[in-house]
């Protein structure tokens, strides 16, 4: 029988092939969302899914787009502000 | 659509957001660009256009753009100079402690003069002795 926290799902299950050829079963944490830009909702493209832990192991520029709003909002949107700005001054 | 000294914004890539001027119109869609960004060949329509235009000849160099953006007032981007590595400092650490040694060797030998100027002070004082035993002797008489 599982211990409790196993039971409730909050880790996804495995089935792994061990070398002895019996298929185990192993816990693993769950990824989380994909990014969405914040105004349109479309997925961020170049934004890894992956825990906060494995993240702070990848390079800042390898965690966002290196642009203003990188991360943040997809670059169809991210042009459209930009241009407003520069157009409003 | 752009010719050449066109002020305009970049709205595309990591220089997006920043001013940047048109130096030569390749065709009819890349053009060459400097200023406040990365001088390099971008398509147009990374562009936004502004009002302004500059007035500067094709092909102009940064140091011509960088001039010409100074007098609006407007930065310009520059290289960071790349680090030194660290391996041949090493090496030139190790050749200033040889060169240290016989500095030290010399500070202790100034050090050594003050010492022969003390027992020079002692014979004064030596001196002064005689002069009070005289004085008494003159009380005395």
């Amino acid at each position: 029988m599982p211990e409790g926290k196993r039971k409730s799902r909050s880790q996804r299950r495995v089935y792994v092939r061990t070398p002895s050829s019996k298929s185990v079963l192993h816990y693993r944490a769950r990824k989380p969302s994909k990014a969405v830009c914040g105004t349109c909702g479309a997925v961020l493209k170049g934004v890894p899914r992956e825990t906060p832990a494995k993240l702070s192991k990848i390079p800042k520029s390898g965690r966002r787009p290196e642009r203003p709003f990188g991360g943040k909002l997809c670059s169809a949107c991210s042009r459209k502000i930009i241009v407003a700005i520069a157009r409003s001054e | 659509m752009f010719e050449v000294g066109r002020v305009a914004v970049k709205i595309a890539g990591r220089d997006s957001g920043r001013k940047c001027v048109v130096v030569d119109v390749i065709d009819d869609v890349f053009v060459l660009i400097d200023g406040d960004v990365r001088r390099k060949k971008i398509n147009a329509k990374h562009l936004d256009p502004t009002g302004e235009v500059l007035d500067i000849k094709k092909g102009a160099t940064h140091e011509e753009v960088e001039a010409e953006f100074k007098k609006l007032g407007l930065p310009v981007w520059n290289k960071k100079a790349k680090k030194v590595l660290s391996k041949p400092t090493k090496q030139r650490k190790v050749k200033e402690k040889e060169e240290e040694k016989p500095k030290k060797a010399a500070k202790t030998e100034k050090k050594e003069e003050p010492k022969v100027e003390v027992p020079k002070a002692e014979p004064k004082v030596e001196e002064k002795v005689p002069l009070e035993e005289k004085k008494e002797d003159v009380k005395k008489s």
